[in-house]
């Protein structure tokens, strides 16, 4: 294998996260809806019928083709794509062609160990989705709910090197797909598809061999796992003295193999011209400018500054922009806390992050919504209760469910409830006293030189304070005590 | 004269006047349609016995289907907001034949094709819902060439054929050859057509009535059933011009359903309609007054004049417009025409094949009752039984032109050659130009109506019969066909106004004052055969 280097590109299909559908009133995602309940005549092809553009779908397409640097045309034009299956009602889906709405960006896609693969994006075009077709007892069955679902075609060049190398792009695409609201990318509801091209060539080598192209692979792990056997074939193909063929290859995933599609559902030429239903799509100073005008900033962006902003490390950073909401999130807290920016970033990544991952959560929903009443002002607030010393670290972290629960701010949770820390010889000797009159045996092992009894008790003290016991005070105290 | 016999606007006035009832003038219609029909058109095999066919050409054969009782519902729902003194549309109660090409909620919608003879629409067409809400009455869906795809209305899979009222032995023209048909011979008022080489025009020329093919984009195409979508035009069949300016008023403008419907304001199309020409630049060409077409075995182009009596007719309009104040340009070169059929019939091929498509037998239309175990066995199969023989031969050609390989030889240099015939329009419409002309003027057809049979078959020669009508669908601009007089047989001659984009009120100016000029003549009384003239 060390000789051979793999040559791979991806073709992803995003569904875009519209309300309605790309050309008619329906809405974009029936996802777990019965079979033709979300159609109507346009997008069922209908006699008479004509599509109407969605202008939400050149606005999202737009900002993910600015995101990738692409150039975005002034004009760019809808095409007919020319075939016939029963998924597809008019005979020819409307898709963009020799004018795409941008051309010519890239992607730098960040590998392990700090490098950088800077990923050249062909094109992105829009188009629409098909229906879908079943096989079920010797009927074919059709359901054109997806009919008419907004598309995003996004071509990578032949810039990936390995099966994780795909991954990573993928994993990094929905980041970004996300983080842009463009669409909600879940691969197992095929809102991100993707196809690979997959060819090899001796390592340093720099021309391009017949490809294969594996269709049908609707997960990330499938995604890798395809394109590591393609490529383990084509080495075994060329060592053994044969050749690879320009097949198309379709992911089984049950059996967790690639089959040869017939040439049938393969070939074709698809008779393309300019959709005459449609205005070319023109994309003026003033559409433009508004569009990009609210472009965020994008997470490998926002990862650099946080770590040269914050000081994070680039874990942290890494970690804290994974997702938008997040990252916000972070922001406004370590801008509302008077204390060092690691400390918010440590108090999420161990407790919030695990909060958020205990919510269930709605698919399309920021992670953040999890935290619900907890809003960073509240988490700043919280730390710096710690910090003063006002209320224990445990009440502190007891303190985060309290506010997601009731969105109460937290020093009224801590008035209220008499959160705050004991500590002084009254109050907090009360207890230490107690707690040795209430355990005896354990009292008389500490003196017979068992110390490390010394933590059990200081956790009785602080159970019967209900965490408020300053704990070194408490230690403190209780030595003092047992010693006596 | 009937009421059926009068125009739009003097049903509506008679009717707020309250001298007539709609339901009175839905009654005259329906009469007149016993009348002069004969028997209704069938997908059934044609032809039938001599005997049979001889009776059938006696008669019109306008209707593939007819809704009285959804129109006498209508009428009367119209009577009663006026007994209630309610204020009337602009068509109140003017029955209105609808080429079956446009989807109306209900109703049979066929395209004149076994593969949607039983497609019935869920929704309206917005130009016909646009139509009853100015209070027209739609009495039925009237016959035309299969898919269009015609000038002769011969080729419909509903037979017999539309027979020209001024002699049933002759064709309408086509394809909306039905509407013409039954506005000529008061089977209905008003006919919504439509016009992609000439399909209003053509048959509106031989049948003796107004039709206009507006801007293209004028009006909406929603639920019109797609020839050539980037030429396709719907407008107006009307007994005369003032009728035309009513309904192009009610039926255009902007529509959420349709993105290439221009949102270029609607003008109030009767306030000038009598304005007159005074000062109007009016061009003749001679590229209209000659057909070129290439010979059928050496390709070579071949040329011959039109019908002296049609040329004759052009300019005597000329002549009666200038008398009224116009200036008349004459050699306006207008170098292209010759290339409109060509181009044409790769241009709309590629469309027309494309836009059938959706014919597969999957969900709606004619699917073939023989069990078949291939699904591209099925689509071929039901294909194959259902499309007549002119959709068969649009697919081919269409599939032809389009294909990878020969693409660019064909549909590319189509597209621009519909460039330059686009740039003739330009030139002579051009303000600062050489010629400035408001309108230029020309026959709507090389000749008046031919025998039924006589070009059928001959799928090129039939085509040329639209050489003349065919500029102005490539260009986009909106033209206007005529009466002007009959030939010596009796048969009706058409002559057309082209203009700007979006200048139909030029037209209606243009066509008004030729109608007030030869009111007075004599072939303005004469009366189509099936109605006892001729």
């Amino acid at each position: 294998m060390a000789e051979w280097e793999a040559v791979i590109g991806l073709e992803t299909h995003i569904q875009l996260s519209t309300e309605s559908k790309i050309f008619c009133r329906c809405r974009a995602d029936s996802w777990g809806q019965p079979p033709n309940t979300n159609i109507c005549p346009v997008c069922c092809g209908l006699p008479g019928v004509l599509p109407v553009l969605n202008r939400g779908v050149v606005e999202k397409a737009v900002r993910l083709a600015a995101a990738v640097h692409a150039t975005i045309a002034e004009t760019s034009y809808f095409a007919r794509k020319n075939y016939f299956y029963p998924d597809l009602p008019k005979g020819y889906q409307i898709s963009q062609y020799d004018e795409p709405l941008a051309r010519g960006g890239y992607f730098d896609l960040p590998l392990p160990g700090g490098a950088t693969r800077r990923l050249t994006i062909q094109k992105l075009h829009l188009e629409e989705d098909a229906g879908k077709t079943k096989l079920a007892g010797g009927q074919r069955y059709v359901d054109m709910n997806r009919c008419g679902v907004p598309l995003v075609e996004m071509v990578t060049g032949p810039d990936l090197r390995s099966a994780d190398e795909a991954a990573q792009y993928l994993i990094r695409l929905r980041q970004l797909l996300r983080w842009l609201e463009t669409s909600e990318a879940n691969m197992e509801r095929a809102q991100l598809r993707c196809d690979a091209n997959v060819s090899i060539r001796p390592a340093g080598a720099i021309h391009l061999n017949p490809k294969t192209e594996i269709k049908n692979v609707n997960s990330i792990e499938a995604v890798r796992d395809a394109i590591a056997k393609e490529i383990q074939r084509q080495v075994r193909e060329v060592e053994s003295g044969g050749q690879v063929e320009a097949w198309t290859l379709e992911w089984d995933e049950d059996a967790g193999m690639l089959r040869k599609m017939r040439a049938k559902e393969t070939e074709g030429d698809y008779r393309y011209f300019r959709e005459p239903d449609l205005l070319p799509i023109r994309l003026d100073e003033a559409w433009r400018t508004r569009l990009l005008a609210t472009m965020p900033e994008l997470p490998l962006e926002r990862r650099a500054r946080f770590v040269r902003e914050y000081q994070l490390p680039e874990y942290d950073a890494e970690i804290l922009t994974e997702e938008r909401s997040l990252s916000e999130y972070f922001e406004a807290a370590a801008r509302a806390y008077s204390g060092e920016a690691k400390r918010v970033s440590n108090w999420m990544m161990n407790d919030v992050l695990r909060l958020v991952r205990e919510h269930p959560q709605q698919a399309g929903q920021p992670q953040t919504a999890a935290l619900a009443g907890l809003t960073p002002a509240h988490l700043a607030e919280i730390l710096t209760l710690v910090d003063s010393a006002t209320v224990t670290l445990a009440t502190g972290k007891a303190l985060l469910e309290k506010v997601i629960a009731t969105g109460t701010p937290p020093r009224a949770i801590v008035e209220r409830e008499g959160l705050a820390q004991i500590s002084g010889a009254g109050a907090l000797e009360d207890i230490c006293r107690q707690a040795i009159a209430e355990n005896p045996e354990q009292a008389t092992q500490y003196r017979a030189g068992k110390t490390t009894l010394l933590q059990w008790f200081v956790g009785q003290v602080m159970k019967k304070s209900r965490g408020k016991a300053n704990p070194q005070e408490t230690a403190h105290i209780l030595e003092k005590l047992l010693v006596g | 004269m009937q009421l059926c016999d009068l125009t739009a606007h003097e049903i509506v006035e008679r009717l707020r006047r309250g001298e007539t009832s709609a339901e009175a003038v839905l009654d005259s219609v329906l009469a007149r349609i016993a009348q002069v029909e004969g028997r209704a058109p069938r997908t059934a095999p044609y032809p039938p016995s001599a005997e049979e066919q001889a009776e059938d050409r006696r008669h019109v054969h306008a209707y593939i289907s007819l809704q009285a009782e959804r129109a006498r519902e209508r009428a009367r729902s119209i009577d009663q907001a006026r007994a209630r003194d309610e204020a009337l549309g602009p068509l109140a109660g003017v029955p209105l034949a609808v080429k079956d090409i446009f989807c109306v909620e209900g109703t049979p919608s066929t395209a004149a094709s076994r593969m949607l003879e039983h497609f019935v629409a869920p929704y309206s067409a917005t130009s016909v819902t646009r139509l009853e809400a100015a209070g027209a009455v739609v009495l039925g869906k009237v016959n035309l060439d299969e898919f269009t795809y015609g000038s002769s209305n011969e080729s419909s899979a509903f037979q017999p054929p539309v027979g020209n009222p001024w002699d049933p032995s002759r064709v309408p023209g086509g394809s909306s050859g039905g509407s013409a048909a039954a506005v000529a011979a008061g089977e209905a008022v008003l006919s919504i057509g439509t016009d992609t080489a000439g399909s209003i025009r053509q048959p509106a020329a031989f049948c003796g009535v107004v039709g206009l093919k507006p801007t293209y984009g004028r009006v909406s195409r929603y639920g019109l059933i797609a020839f050539a979508s980037s030429i396709d035009c719907v407008g107006p069949l009307t007994r005369d011009v003032t009728d035309s300016a009513l309904m192009l008023g009610a039926m255009a403008g902007a529509d959420p359903q349709d993105g290439t419907a221009a949102s270029v304001p609607v003008p109030d199309y009767q306030a000038e309609l009598e304005a007159g020409v005074r000062g109007m630049r009016i061009g003749l060409s001679p590229d209209y007054f000659r057909i070129q077409y290439p010979d059928a075995k050496t390709g070579e182009l071949r040329e011959q004049e039109i019908d002296p009596q049609v040329k004759a007719a052009v300019l005597d309009a000329a002549q009666r417009l200038a008398g009224a104040g116009a200036e008349i340009v004459e050699n306006v070169p207008m170098p292209n025409t010759r290339y409109g059929i060509p181009a044409y019939f790769v241009v709309a091929r590629v469309e027309a094949a494309s836009n059938l498509h959706r014919y597969d037998g999957v969900k709606y239309g004619h699917r073939t009752a023989r069990p078949m175990a291939d699904l591209r066995a099925m689509y071929r199969a039901s294909r194959g039984e259902a499309f007549g023989v002119q959709p068969k031969l649009r697919i081919l050609m269409g599939m032809y032109v389009s294909a990878a390989q020969y693409e660019k030889h064909y549909y590319q240099r189509a597209l621009r050659v519909r460039t330059l015939i686009r740039g003739d329009f330009e030139a002579a419409f051009d303000p600062a130009g050489l010629h400035r002309l408001d309108a230029l003027l020309a026959a709507t057809t090389p000749t008046t109506a031919f025998e039924l049979g006589a070009l059928y078959g001959d799928s090129v020669l039939m085509q040329y019969a639209d050489l003349l009508t065919v500029p102005a669908d490539h260009a986009g601009v909106p033209a206007l066909s005529i009466p002007a007089g009959l030939d010596r047989g009796g048969m009706p001659i058409g002559i057309q106004f082209m203009a700007r984009d979006f200048d139909e009120a030029r037209l209606f100016r243009l066509g008004r004052a030729y109608e007030m000029s030869t009111a007075a003549e004599a072939w303005r009384s004469a009366r189509p055969k099936v109605l006892g003239g001729g």
